[in-house]
């Protein structure tokens, strides 16, 4: 070792030597500097391979000889193999990670990976100064990097994933793994020791959460006075330790059965929850009597929203109500294939569901497209009687301010209905009121197409032929006679000739005149088509 | 197994501080080739100025770079190698050893840690320069090499078959002669003893086991056995579980006639 002296510098030199045949194989063990690793304070430490991973290399054995086995198998498996050009690396030991414990049990453990690239285009050595002074050099066969291993309880993926969804609402994060860590106590026993070891670690760490009744941690944080409200805000995964007195023992067993989400709050139903929902258009009569009262009660309630029109419409019923009856009996008068409009206000109808079906079986006489079905009288007394009564009394005075008024159709229609259902309650007054009604009607009907008035309730009046309504087509004999002189026709296309519209007659009414008119005429029968038509020969 | 496993953590109490110098490939090929003691060269650690200042000089006798094929190339490695230190920053660095001995004893041991991290480069010169064009002109050379032949390959011709094969197939044949219905009862015993050995057999197998023909085969295996469709041992044979006698240690099972 020859020193030199420099004006300024002075430097020592070494030998350095580069030993060969040792037996032993350097590597270096890295630990990442947050882990304040300090090799020193180990007392004992022990360290191997480790084999978990041998199995993905070997081949796994499956039983050999007798019992399982196939003759051949291992032969035929490799030629598989090569076949599909699968290549199963070897298993190589010095490439396997490092297990490392410090301090025995209860101390640190570490996974070492071996880190590659290390020795490909330079080599690592390890210079170390031997007592004669020279230096030594080594070179480095693996560097491994050390991390440590947790030892506390980690959440699986699916139970990180359910955490994630739940993380606005639950505030208590320290219960999430104590929720865990009971679950699994009930469902092993066998786990119970280890578990049971780890909460008792716990319990000592941290002050004794989880469990019955211990004292909890967040006693502090929370500032709560009483001991038990602390544990069972613990187990229950909710912050509200106020709420629970006594007898935490007990409730806190079942609540942590609940797994405490039960007590969380639940979602408020967000905006677009309702989109998709449909509903029916009340186009079926039979069906919208029984849901009539429902309707009712489901407009009172406003179960579902159905838009602001629908809204305002179910606040103020009886309002709305009229206000449906009338714009309804638009739609209906108008007979228009205007669907969406038509449905939008149906739906609104379905609010007010009682006069729909009122609505509906006016338009059931006009036999119009939109509204087919014809009801019978007294199911639809029955209807009626549940919601006319409300709305009678509502509005005494209106049909008359209406019957006044020609040029709107729509209170005419109204006021129809209104005395339709007077009638059903009234009763005594049916026969003139029908009369009244029709002769409203019938004057109404030649500046709109106001649906018949409402006799479908009262008997038939035979006076359907004899209120002479001015309108161009009277459903006469003598209309009958000449139209099946001309040709002969079926009983349909005579129908279709007297139209319930312009005749102001239902269409049962309809019927039944025609019918008595042609037993009067008796026209002779003839089969065109796999028709029956009649016709009379003058 | 406690010696196994079990570090020995000398070197971590006595916090022996280690260096961890990265060498070039070059210089470390020709550490390799150190003789006698290993001595490989000289450091020079020196203070200049408050800075210290670390420097390797490769032996004399260890300039020789050895081209391909270990020949002499006429390049020198150089000599001066000054180290750039560095510190060992996010990492903590310890050193440990594997000490593997004719008693197939893995000893570990923990050396020490390291305390200073250090590169060695290469003074620029001009033997470097050289050495380093060498480097690459060896690395550029293509693996694969495309040759031109001055005569056409006549040597590989397909045969139809393979003339010594098929000799030696058709004696192989002609020895082992038609297979023969053996006694029923001595083909029982050599299925029973095959079926000892594995479970499942292919009919194939069976047939190379026994030597018997096919036909004859079966019949017998109809009676003992039966055969599998479905499942992971597809279309193999296997004994009747009355037959069947698989534990742990195999027993013979007698059968009846």
């Amino acid at each position: 070792m020859a020193s030199l002296g420099g004006s300024s510098s002075s430097s020592t030199e070494y030998i350095v030597r580069v030993p060969k045949n040792t037996s032993k194989k350097y590597s270096i063990m890295a630990f990442n500097s947050g882990d304040k690793v300090n090799c020193s304070s180990w007392t004992q430490a022990r360290m191997e391979r480790d084999m978990s991973n041998r199995r993905m290399y070997g081949v796994e054995e499956t039983e050999e000889g007798a019992a399982g086995s196939e003759f051949g198998k291992k032969q035929r498996e490799e030629a598989r193999r090569k076949k599909f050009g699968i290549v199963t690396r070897e298993f190589k030991v010095e490439d396997q990670p490092w297990i490392l414990k410090v301090n025995g049990k209860a101390g640190k453990r570490f996974k070492g990976t071996k880190k590659g690239g290390v020795t490909e285009n330079a080599s690592y050595y390890i210079f170390t100064q031997c007592p004669d002074g020279a230096f030594e050099a080594f070179p480095v066969n693996g560097w491994y990097n050390f991390v440590p291993q947790a030892k506390h309880r980690t959440l699986t993926a699916e139970e990180a994933e359910e955490e994630w969804g739940r993380r606005n609402k639950v505030v208590n994060h320290f219960s999430i793994m104590l929720q865990r860590r009971l679950r699994e106590q009930e469902r092993g026993p066998d786990d119970d020791d280890e578990e049971g070891e780890k909460g008792g670690k716990k319990k000592k760490k941290k002050g004794g959460r989880g469990g019955d009744l211990r004292i909890h941690d967040l006693e502090d944080d929370l500032e709560l006075s009483s001991d038990e409200s602390d544990s069972s805000g613990g187990e229950d995964g909710d912050s509200k330790p106020k709420k629970k007195g006594g007898d935490v023992k007990g409730k806190g067993k079942k609540k942590k059965k609940k797994r405490g989400s039960d007590s969380e709050a639940n979602e408020d139903s967000d905006d677009g929850d309702f989109e998709g929902l449909e509903v029916d258009y009340m186009s079926d009569e039979s069906s919208s009597e029984e849901e009539a009262g429902e309707e009712k009660a489901k407009s009172n309630k406003e179960a579902v929203p159905k838009g602001i029109d629908e809204a305002s419409e179910s606040e103020e019923e009886s309002e709305e109500e009229k206000q449906n009856e009338e714009e309804g009996k638009e739609e209906e008068e108008e007979e228009e294939g205007k669907k969406t409009p038509v449905q939008t206000k149906k739906k609104r109808d379905s609010s007010g569901e009682s006069d729909t079906s009122e609505d509906s079986d006016i338009d059931g006489e006009a036999a119009s497209a939109l509204f087919m079905v014809k009801r019978t009288p007294p199911k639809r007394g029955g209807g009626r009687g549940s919601g006319g009564s409300s709305r009678t009394g509502s509005r005494p005075g209106t049909p008359s301010i209406d019957s006044a008024s020609t040029s709107n159709t729509l209170r005419a229609a109204a006021s129809k209905l209104e005395q339709g259902k007077r009638h059903v309650v009234g009763g005594s007054s049916e026969s003139p009121a029908a009369k009244r009604l029709k002769m409203e009607s019938s004057s109404m009907a030649v500046t709109t197409q106001s649906p018949a008035p409402s006799g479908k309730s009262t008997p038939q009046p035979p006076s359907g032929k004899s209120t002479p309504s001015s309108s161009d087509v009277q459903l006469t004999e003598e209309a009958v006679r000449r139209y099946l002189i001309r040709k002969p026709m079926t009983t349909k296309d005579l129908l279709k000739k007297f139209q319930t519209k312009r005749t102001g007659l239902s269409s049962e009414q309809t019927v039944n005149v025609l019918a008595q008119i042609l037993k009067r005429l008796n026209p002779e029968r003839k089969n065109v088509n796999d028709k029956m038509h009649f016709y009379l020969t003058e | 197994m406690s010696e196994k496993g079990e570090v020995d953590l000398t070197g971590a109490k006595q916090n022996t501080g280690v260096w961890l110098v990265k060498v070039p490939k070059y210089l470390s090929q020709q550490w390799a080739k150190a003789s006698g003691r290993g001595e490989v060269g000289k450091l020079r650690i020196g203070k200049n100025q408050g800075k210290a200042e670390v420097e390797f000089t490769l032996n004399e006798d260890l300039t020789m770079i050895d081209g391909l094929g270990d020949k002499p190339s006429g390049v020198q490695a150089p000599r001066d190698h000054p180290f750039t230190m560095q510190t060992v920053g996010g990492q903590t660095l310890a050193v440990f050893t594997e000490t593997q001995s004719e008693s197939s004893k893995d000893r570990i041991s923990l050396e020490g840690l390291v305390v200073q991290r250090a590169e060695c480069r290469p003074a620029a010169s001009e033997n470097y320069m050289k050495l380093k064009r060498l480097q690459i002109e060896e690395l550029s050379k293509p693996v694969r090499l495309s040759q031109q032949l001055e005569k056409a390959v006549t040597t590989n011709y397909k045969p139809v078959a393979n003339h010594s094969y098929n000799l030696e197939y058709d004696r192989k044949k002609k020895d082992e002669g038609k297979r023969a219905r053996a006694d029923k009862q001595q083909v029982l015993d050599m299925l029973f003893s095959a079926f000892e050995k594995h479970q499942y057999y292919n009919i194939k197998d069976l047939v190379d086991v026994t030597k018997q023909p096919v036909s004859y085969l079966k019949e017998i295996l109809r009676d003992i056995g039966i055969y599998n469709v479905k499942g992971t041992h597809k279309n193999t044979w296997e004994l009747k579980p009355e037959y069947r006698h698989y534990q742990g240690g195999e027993e013979e099972k007698e059968t009846d006639d």
